[in-house]
């Protein structure tokens, strides 16, 4: 019986034990199941993500001007590193970082830290044959900008998170970034990944981003910030705009923006951490000046088209001083009678003013709203600002004639090429933009930008004799060192005085000196706009400091876009064939 | 002649070594079947493993490839060209005197 009990006494604690291991199994593989496999397949299933290639940016011919290209990142899991400090020196050798700060980063219990994103390929494979573990490489998308600083405060740049921080990068984000995609991979036991076949391979593919191909022309483009450079160098000026752009579509063909400090280098998006915020600003149009003198040929406009000048007629500008209100302004030469066509050749404030008194407020104000003063251009550039242009109910006594000679109004640059542009193709308003197109390798249809009219500003015949008066300009009037070799030329100087911010008056220092025009001035190709801000020295006239930039533009330009000249003097070869 | 017993005693015997061989036969099938099928599934984690490399390959194929456009694209930028074309070929730019335009004469062909 003893025995007999015995063996029923282990026969019921097994029978107990197998019992306990069937409960224990019911209780993981039914009531924990869920958790259970949730968490195998965290540890043994990774969901790698797939970033999608960011959209190139082209330049009207098709070259290369932002790309993105896969490069190393290093990083660490600091939790299972037994000796951070001496990885932290082996580190900073190769990657040339603090090794305190490395040091740092290295010491915890985290399972990821960044150590340095965007590594060159030399740096990474150094990091790759120390060998250790804990430190990794993964791969990343970065930008490159191969023309370096070309086109560089139009173009922008984009952050370590591949997101477009300034510039077009900001503008077209969206379809320049692409979808991310993904992939389930999984872990074998040594932590190397593997791709599962069959039904259990899931992945969604990234979807690339849209490329943008630009009106920019790169060659243009080069002349533009080459000739700019010369003439900030030339003047050791504060900054400067050089605008290109096609006056029959509104397409911007170049635009250089130089806003650095004299000496230091233009903006270069590859190393946008090395500028300052004011060094990539688009001031083409974020930023206002007071057009001065370039103002004039649209008060010339408005009064031929309301008829109450002609070309032709004699204003008397002899006194060279005009009193408006409390406030008396002066010519800066004295002229005599002149014709209201000389008037605008010889940049007379008196007889600008006297014009803009016969024409009256309202007429005024309307005419350059609709030039676009005072509006948005709607330019696909982030951060443009209207500028400033007072309603004319609230204009003092003084502001017909202040607004008459570029004065008490704020345009941009862009703003101001604009209209000159509607000077230039007979009179319609065009709006001024910088893609063409948005590219959609996915099989999607894309986007095409057309040439947008804003609208009809003034009748062509008016055009036309505003045309002959900038001629004038240009031929024997202030403007006579920006007339191009071989083409005929369109165009008006502008030396505005700044406003001196620490008395609150205009400054007689500090000018922002301007040429606008287009060329050949019957057929006009290109409307070039020059701005350079505060030149030093002695001649600080439009005429001459901006002239010549613009001069030199138009030749280059109009050379490169082979228009034939049309100023040679008679050397014209006939060709039979 | 063969006894009843012994008759008997053959035909059992007949009988288990035709199940004998049937479990063997059913045992090999399940057997190969198996091997069959991890066969497989190891061929898939290989050619997974090919697969990840031969992507890797891919990968640091088409970089090379973009990092040499992007290397073409510098090389090609309109300042170096200008430079390489002034400074070392010695070119300069056509002055005005240089300049003619050949103007082809109306193509009188159509109006014969």
């Amino acid at each position: 019986m003893e025995r007999r009990g015995r063996i029923l006494v282990v026969l019921l604690l097994m029978g107990l034990g197998f019992t306990l291991v069937a409960l224990r199994l019911v209780y993981l593989q039914v009531y924990q199941q869920a958790e259970l496999a949730g968490r195998a397949e965290r540890q043994q299933e990774r969901l790698v993500k797939l970033e999608p290639k960011r959209g190139t940016i082209y330049d009207r011919r098709g070259t290369e001007l932002a790309v993105s290209l896969e490069v190393d990142s290093v990083y660490a899991a600091p939790a299972g590193i037994d000796n951070p400090r001496l990885l932290a020196r082996q580190l900073s050798r190769i990657l040339r970082k603090d090794p305190r700060a490395l040091e740092q980063r290295l010491t915890g219990n985290k399972q990821f830290v960044w150590i340095s994103r965007k590594v060159d390929p030399g740096k990474a494979e150094k990091v790759k044959e120390l060998g250790n573990k804990e430190i990794g490489i993964r791969l990343e998308s970065r930008r490159f900008y191969p023309k370096k600083d070309l086109a560089g405060t139009a173009l922008g740049f984009i952050g370590v998170d591949n997101k477009g921080l300034e510039g077009l990068e900001r503008a077209y984000d969206k379809a320049l970034r692409g979808v991310d995609g993904w992939v389930l991979a999984e872990k074998d036991a040594r932590g190397r990944t593997v791709f599962p076949g069959g039904s259990s391979f899931q992945y969604k593919p990234p979807k690339p981003g849209h490329d943008l191909l630009l009106t920019i022309d790169e060659v243009i483009q080069h002349i533009a910030e080459k000739e700019l450079d010369a003439a900030l160098a030339r003047t050791r000026a504060n900054g400067g705009v050089c605008l290109v752009m096609n006056p029959q579509t509104g397409e911007v063909l170049a635009l250089s923006v130089r806003s650095a400090a004299l000496g230091k280098q233009a903006f270069n998006p590859n190393e946008p951490q090395r500028s300052k915020s004011a060094e990539w600003r688009n001031r083409a149009v974020t930023d206002v000046f007071e057009p001065g003198s370039i103002f004039k040929p649209f008060l010339a406009a408005a009064a031929l088209e309301e008829r109450v000048v002609h070309p032709l007629e004699q204003v008397d500008c002899s006194a060279g001083k005009i009193q408006l209100a409390d406030r008396a302004i002066k010519d800066a030469h004295e002229h005599g009678i002149l014709t209201f066509t000389d008037v605008i050749a010889e940049s007379s404030n008196v007889g600008v003013i006297k014009v803009a008194l016969r024409l009256g407020k309202e007429r005024f104000a309307r005419h350059i709203t609709a030039f676009g003063f005072g509006k948005k251009t709607g330019v696909d550039i982030p951060g443009e600002i209207p500028g400033l242009l007072k309603d004319h109910r609230l204009w003092s006594g003084v502001s017909i004639g202040s607004i008459a000679i570029g004065q008490e109004i704020g345009v941009t640059p862009m703003q101001m090429a604009a209209a000159y542009g509607a000077l230039a193709n007979g009179g319609t308003l065009m709006k001024p933009y910088i893609v063409s197109e948005i590219v959609d390798h996915g099989g999607g249809e894309g986007k095409k930008f057309q040439p947008q009219a804003v609208g009809r500003v003034i009748t062509e015949e008016t055009c036309a004799k505003v045309s002959t008066m900038l001629q004038r300009v240009v031929e024997t009037g202030t403007g006579q060192k920006a007339r191009p070799a071989g083409y005929t030329a369109a165009g008006k100087t502008g030396t505005a005085q700044k406003i001196d911010q620490k008395t609150g008056t205009y400054s007689l220092t500090d000018y922002v000196s301007s040429f606008v025009g287009f060329a050949p001035a019957n057929s006009p190709k290109l409307v070039i706009l020059v701005m350079i801000d505060t030149p030093k020295g002695a001649d600080y006239y439009g005429g001459s400091v901006a002239g010549p930039v613009f001069k030199a533009v138009a030749e280059q330009s109009l050379a490169y876009l082979q228009v034939a000249p049309d100023d040679v003097g008679g050397r014209m070869l006939l060709v039979t064939r | 002649m063969t006894s009843r017993a012994g008759y008997i005693g053959s035909i059992v015997f007949e009988r288990s070594r035709r199940g004998g061989f049937r479990r063997v036969f059913l045992a090999l099938v399940i057997v190969s079947s198996l091997l069959l099928y991890v066969g497989e599934k190891v061929k898939i984690v290989r050619l997974g493993y090919q697969t990840e490399v031969l992507e890797r390959e891919k990968r640091e194929l088409e970089r090379a490839n973009r990092s040499l456009l992007i290397e073409v694209s510098s090389l090609s930028s309109p300042a170096r060209i200008e430079e390489i074309a002034i400074k070392r070929l010695g070119m300069v730019r056509p002055a005005k005197e240089n300049i003619v335009i050949v103007k082809r004469k109306r193509d009188t062909a159509n109006t014969k």
